[in-house]
């Protein structure tokens, strides 16, 4: 295959494709791209790909910039893909790049490939889901107004005694109406995160204050359970800019968890450290633990690794969390082993504090 | 030093499409001592009802036919005759730019459904305190 049809089959493609060298300068731009970009492929060759993609635009953070990862020095040998977002100018266009180093025939690296997909559809396709979304939560909800009203109002002895047993079963009605809120609000919760509609207020926190709003929000729980909360945490670390509030949601998440899952007089501890640029967060319990398979999945939509000691979730709990700690470009996961317990463990990055 | 007097509430305008929620907030707020509960099944009919009802406080649902709780309330709050009402939403619209619209249309306060009917009248009354204490309806 000669370069004259390397190049056509590479402006066939629908997607955008840009090689650049060590230097960042163009190597190659597809077709796709230059229309896109509305660019004249000969004029830019061997120009700085920065220039392409127009000047920043003050509306798309630095991170989801198209120019973010124009550094092949930087970034190696690693492949990568994200979401960026770019303006033409009039609207911001969403699209999912692609890269990946680029090598040369002795297997030197030279530079790095970009490909460009437009997510258009997809995100039309998502703010359908959310809407719906929304709409399903909304139509739910009023049923379970009246329902949850009417129980709390017998509940509540507003129409007079009724019987234990009946007592009892309104009690069993009264907690499934709100695990099914509880629910609802999880699924509105996880959509808007998924599709990006979260606003993150971020300010400058101190986690160890955060951990410690969040124990005494849940000391009762641990009460009732006979779990005792040990925090661990050292002196004078490093604040993290994050959300308070999103945050604190991620911690009562899994501390929550650990109280369900741990036997009757266990510990639940926190521990939180400075760790190589970040700050991270362990909650470890002394439950029945969870089968290594298990792991990888236990974030994800209506996973249950194991049965609680106590109280029901809404299998989105864990999933919230995982996409909150994301956006927050953290890093989660869980370590455990079946009859040890298990250690769920997140890490915010300390980014250097900019003076204004 | 001058201490606000403590709201009351005598009479609810109840603004609900939906019977079986209209039956719940009427006994909630018999629960907490309010035995005036006039229902109304969306704006139209709350806006042809205020002036003869006169009522203490309306309590408004956003999705209802014919006009809806947002612009009922606009139309309340540019009216002299009503706008000194408090208006104080109750709503399935629970996403923070929903209770921001609510806010600008001149409400008191928001409310989500489902809510504690047990606790309706002490929150409502939290909100006039509150409202008292900004210095508006």
């Amino acid at each position: 295959m000669n370069d004259s049809s390397s190049t056509s089959i590479l402006d066939s493609l629908t997607s955008g494709i840009l090689a650049v060298d060590l230097d960042s300068r163009v190597l190659f731009v597809s077709a796709a791209l230059c229309r896109r970009l509305g660019i004249d492929r000969d004029a830019w060759l061997g120009k700085p790909a920065a220039g392409l993609f127009g000047p920043a635009n003050p509306r798309i953070s630095a991170k989801r910039s198209a120019l973010y990862r124009l550094d092949p020095r930087r970034d190696g040998p690693k492949s990568e893909y994200r979401e960026i977002e770019w303006s033409d100018g009039n609207r911001i266009v969403h699209l999912r790049e692609d890269s990946s180093p680029l090598y040369d025939q002795a297997g030197q690296l030279t530079g790095r490939l970009f490909a460009y997909h437009d997510l258009s559809w997809e995100k039309t396709i998502d703010q359908m889901k959310s809407e719906f979304i929304s709409v399903a939560s909304h139509e739910l909800r009023t049923p379970m107004t009246s329902i949850k009203g009417s129980v709390d109002l017998i509940l509540g002895g507003c129409v007079g005694e009724v019987s234990s047993e009946a007592l009892e079963l309104l009690e069993v009605a009264h907690s499934a109406c709100d695990r099914m809120i509880r629910l609802i609000n999880n699924i509105l919760d996880l959509s808007k995160i998924e599709a990006g509609q979260i606003q993150l207020n971020l300010e400058w926190i101190d986690l160890a204050i955060v951990v410690e709003r969040s124990l005494r929000s849940l000391n009762a729980l641990a009460g009732q359970a006979g779990i005792k909360l040990k925090q661990n945490f050292p002196n004078g670390l490093p604040p993290v800019e994050a959300d308070r509030d999103r945050i604190e949601q991620v911690i009562t998440n899994l501390v929550s968890n650990a109280i369900k899952f741990s036997p009757a007089n266990g510990e639940v501890e926190i521990c939180l450290s400075a760790d190589n640029g970040w700050i991270r967060c362990s909650v470890s319990d002394q439950g029945c633990g969870i089968a290594e398979k298990d792991l990888s999945r236990i974030f994800g939509k209506f996973q249950q690794a194991g049965l609680p000691q106590r109280g029901a979730g809404t299998g989105l709990g864990l999933a919230i969390t995982y996409a909150l700690v994301t956006e927050h470009k953290g890093k989660i996961w869980a370590e455990s082993r079946i009859g040890e317990g298990s250690r769920f463990v997140f890490c915010l990055p300390v980014a250097v504090r900019r003076e204004a | 030093m001058n201490s606000l007097p403590l709201p009351t509430v005598q009479k609810v305008l109840v603004v609900e499409d939906d019977p079986d929620i209209q039956k719940v907030i009427r006994m909630s707020l018999r629960h907490g001592g309010v035995n005036d509960v006039v229902l109304t099944g969306d704006g139209r009919e709350c806006l042809a009802a205020v002036n003869r009802v006169r009522p203490d406080l309306i309590l408004l649902d956003v999705s209802m036919p014919h006009l809806d709780g947002y612009q009922t309330c606009v139309l309340l709050k540019a009216n002299p005759e009503t706008k000194s009402i408090p208006v104080i939403f109750l709503t399935a619209k629970v996403q923070a730019q929903e209770a921001e619209i609510g806010m600008q249309s001149g409400a008191l306060g928001y409310l989500s459904k489902p809510f504690d009917p047990l606790t309706l009248h002490e929150q409502i009354l939290a909100l006039l305190a509150k409202g008292a204490a900004r210095g508006n309806p």
